[in-house]
C-alpha cells in the first residue's frame, strides 16, 4: 500500500514549538488557548467539552459558513502537565454517530529552544488495547521519551 | 463522510486491529494469491484459527476466495484498502494543518530572534 506497511501507528509528527512546555499544554488543555490555532480557515471553532482528567470527556466542534459541522470527540485517559496528554479521538458524522475511534498521544518535552512535541496516531485501536490502555501506554511513552530524548 | 462508510471503515479497522491478521494481509499483498495452506504456514497458530482470521477479512471486504478442485486460494481485494488509505491521508493533513497553526501561534507570541 501506498503508505507502507500496516503497523499500529499511522501517524507521528513532530515539531519544536518555541514555548515552554506549560504553556504549550495550556494550549491544548484550556479551552480559549485551544481555540486559538484549533481551527481551519473559514470554521469557527467551538470547545462544548474539555474535561482535562483521566476519564473526562471532549468535544470539539467547526461550523462552516454554509452552517456545515464537523465534530470531533473521545475522552482523556492520561492528563499529566506538562509532559503526557492522550485521548481517544473520533470524527462525528452529522447523526452525531462517532466513527471510527483511535488514541492520541500528545507528548512535550523541553529542548533547547522550546519544546519538542510529539503526536503520534495509533490507527488500529483492538479491544484488548482498550482494556489494557494503562500498561500499553506507559510502554508508548517509554518509547516516546526515548525518541523526544 | 457519509454514513454509509463509517460501519465499513470500522469494519475494515477492527479487522486489521490484530497483529495476526495485519500479518496475513501483508503477506498477501507481497505475494499476490496464496492457498490457504500456504496463509497458514509461517504461523504458529492451528488451521481453524487462521480459517477464523480469513472469515473476518472476507467479511470485512479485505479478502476475496477463489475455490479450484479441491485448493482454496485467498487474495487481497483490489480496493480492499483505498478506505484505509484515505482515513490515514485525511488525520495527515488535519494533524498537519493543526500543528502549523499551533506553530505560527507560537511563534507569534516568542519574542523573534534575529539570526545573522
Amino acid at each position: 500500500m501506498s503508505d507502507g506497511e500496516l503497523n499500529e501507528t499511522t501517524l507521528r509528527l513532530e515539531r519544536l514549538i518555541p514555548l515552554p512546555p506549560e504553556i504549550l499544554f495550556a494550549l491544548w488543555t484550556e479551552p480559549a488557548q485551544l481555540l486559538r490555532w484549533w481551527a481551519p480557515d473559514g470554521y469557527e471553532p467551538s470547545v462544548e467539552l474539555l474535561e482535562t482528567r483521566p476519564g473526562g470527556r471532549w468535544r470539539t466542534t467547526l461550523r462552516r459558513s454554509d452552517g456545515s459541522m464537523l465534530a470531533t470527540s473521545g475522552v482523556y485517559r492520561v492528563v499529566e502537565p506538562p509532559r503526557h496528554l492522550v485521548f481517544t479521538w473520533a470524527w462525528e458524522d452529522q447523526s452525531g454517530a462517532r466513527g471510527h475511534e483511535t488514541e492520541v498521544v500528545v507528548s512535550c518535552e523541553p529542548a533547547p529552544g522550546g519544546t519538542r512535541l510529539v503526536l503520534a496516531q495509533r490507527r488500529f485501536e483492538s479491544k484488548q488495547a482498550r482494556d489494557n490502555h494503562t500498561i500499553g501506554w506507559s510502554a508508548s511513552f517509554d518509547r516516546l521519551a526515548d525518541i523526544a530524548g | 463522510m457519509t454514513t454509509a462508510r463509517v460501519p465499513q471503515l470500522d469494519s475494515l479497522f477492527a479487522a486489521l486491529a490484530d497483529p495476526t491478521r495485519r500479518a496475513i494481509i501483508e503477506r498477501l499483498l507481497a505475494t499476490g494469491e496464496l492457498s490457504v495452506g500456504d496463509v497458514a504456514a509461517p504461523f504458529a497458530i492451528s488451521g481453524p484459527a487462521i480459517t477464523r482470521h480469513l472469515q473476518v477479512l472476507e467479511r470485512a471486504g479485505l479478502i476475496e476466495r477463489r475455490i479450484e478442485r479441491q485448493w482454496r486460494f485467498v487474495r487481497v481485494r483490489a480496493d480492499a484498502l483505498v478506505p484505509v488509505e484515505s482515513w490515514v491521508s485525511r488525520q495527515r493533513r488535519h494533524w498537519t494543518e493543526a500543528l502549523d497553526r499551533l506553530e505560527a501561534l507560537a511563534a507569534a507570541q516568542t519574542p523573534r530572534r534575529k539570526k545573522s
